[in-house]
């Protein structure tokens, strides 16, 4: 076993119960930040910080596209387990990232237990609505991680058809309409395709 | 049992205590709030424990922090506790950890003396323990991230009880 | 406690009770009347999960009940055709690999609440039919 740092593994259920407290914490808290402030900031810092450690032993990547794609393989495959399985984009800024196994939410379902027993069973609740308090670590992850490379942007999960989900990612600067670079920062100016 | 690499978890474990300390302003508040995070997470941890560990029975305390100690922090952790200091009665021992998965990375300046840093792992060692019937105390004595030598948790058992029939008799 | 028997056929409340009941008594009788234990413990006495001899299985005419319980509890009931054999590693495999991975680390799951899953349900459903004992 390596004497920690770097190489160093734990069991994978450590990250499971641990997310799934988070989320559960602070949606039982009535008062300090919201459940999305807190988890946003969380997730960011997390993602800042794994982004850095990522790409630190790798050339700076100058292209949106090219930060997208590491992303997609690179980071995908180590926060989440395995790549992106399809990424799209209509090449003004907007990136959707699709995950047919998001492992994360990969065992989330709806507990159809009736209150009373003999009842019947409850009205399905749509997977978008069960999964909503469990994506905004993911999202805030990709953000921190997007934004330590130098793009600004707003992530959105859809998870209606889970396992699958899909992350939508909107450069900040195609938000804004604007054309030109895409943010600056820790990999430089990036061009925009 | 699935892994994965450890900095991701550090990390989020991080990000989260550093939440935390911004959230209530109060150190004390911060190690209570972590303690309970862990006591829930010890509920539910406790059957991937026994189930992935094929444990039948955890009725003797001295074999149950055995367990927790050597086999519990293998398992998820990936590293070991050594089980010290025993009182005389056999409720009261110490869990020593030399290497600590959580404390990677991190420095705490001194205006978090009297942070708990790890306390989660409290917390789920309490939790745990209660899904088996023992109620236990379980606090940070000695931490390396305050100058110790070594991480040791002192582990005391308040009481353990049979299994309680929850039905009334006449129901 | 879980119960994983009856996919073919719903309990009531009063049902679990005694089913709990029947697993308890077996327990306490088992270990009172153990040949192999010197120390003769009184029936009915207080005792923690996987102290004494625990069982296995029973068998009637008709089915056989088998049985596995974790020291945090739960309780994993199956009930099969008479002449089947040991299902205690079958049991540990649910308890293992399903319940645990599907149950367990479902953020929607509480700890200790009943529950209806149907990945779970869905899973033993399968798992079940590898046994060859569901068609």
């Amino acid at each position: 076993m390596p004497p920690g740092g770097k190489g160093r593994e734990c069991s994978e259920s450590c990250l499971d119960f641990l997310t799934l407290q988070l989320v559960q914490h602070y949606r039982s808290q009535l008062q300090g930040p919201s459940q999305q402030a807190a988890l946003d900031a969380v997730g960011e810092r997390v993602g800042r910080q794994l982004a850095e450690r990522y790409s630190r032993d790798r050339p700076p990547l100058t292209e949106a596209l090219e930060v997208m794609k590491w992303l997609c393989k690179e980071f995908w495959g180590e926060v989440f387990r395995k790549g992106v399985d399809n990424l799209r984009t209509n090449h003004r800024g907007t990136f959707v990232l699709r995950d047919t196994q998001f492992r994360w939410l990969a065992r989330l379902s709806q507990n159809q237990m009736p209150a009373q027993m003999g009842q019947p069973l409850p009205a399905p609740i749509p997977k978008n609505e069960l999964a909503a308090d469990y994506l905004i670590l993911p999202c805030a992850i990709v953000r921190g991680a997007l934004s330590q490379l130098g793009l600004e942007c707003n992530v959105t999960a859809d998870a209606t058809s889970l396992p699958q989900v899909d992350f939508t990612v909107v450069l900040a600067s195609a938000a804004a309409g604007g054309g030109g670079g895409a943010g600056g920062g820790a990999a430089g100016a990036v061009a925009r395709r | 049992m699935e892994t994965i690499s450890a900095e991701i978890f550090t990390l989020t474990y991080g990000s989260m205590v550093r939440q935390l300390i911004a959230d209530y302003e109060d150190v004390e508040e911060v190690n209570k709030q972590l303690d309970k995070m862990g006591f829930s997470i010890g509920q539910r941890l406790i059957d991937e424990f026994l189930a992935k560990s094929k444990t039948q029975r955890c009725s003797d305390f001295r074999e149950a922090a055995e367990k927790v100690a050597k086999v519990g922090f293998r398992m998820f952790l990936n590293t070991t506790a050594a089980v010290t200091n025993w009182n005389a009665e056999g409720t009261e021992c110490s869990l020593i950890l030399e290497d600590n998965p959580l404390t990677d990375f991190v420095e705490l300046p001194e205006a978090l003396s009297q942070l708990k840093y790890s306390n989660l792992l409290c917390g789920v060692i309490r939790g745990a323990l209660e899904m088996v019937n023992m109620d236990v105390e379980c606090t940070f004595v000695r931490d390396v991230l305050q100058g110790d030598d070594v991480y040791e948790m002192r582990l005391k058992l308040l009481s353990s009880s049979p299994e309680t029939y929850p039905f009334k008799d006449d129901d | 406690m879980a119960m994983l028997s009856g996919w073919h056929r719903r309990m009531c409340e009063e049902d679990f009770k005694l089913m709990f009941g029947l697993f308890w008594s077996m327990r306490a009788l088992a270990t009172a009347l153990d040949p192999k234990n010197p120390t003769k413990q009184q029936m009915g006495a207080p005792m923690r999960i996987g102290d004494g001899c625990s069982f296995n299985s029973f068998r009637t005419s008709s089915y056989k009940l088998h049985f596995l319980e974790s020291p945090s509890g739960l309780k994993f009931v199956l009930t099969t055709d008479p002449s089947v054999g040991s299902m205690s590693e079958q049991l540990q495999y649910i308890y293992a690999s399903l319940f645990v991975e599907l149950v367990v680390k479902n953020p929607l799951y509480t700890p200790g609440e009943p529950f209806l899953f149907e990945p779970f349900s869905a899973a033993l459903n399968k798992y079940m039919r590898t046994l060859g004992l569901l068609s």
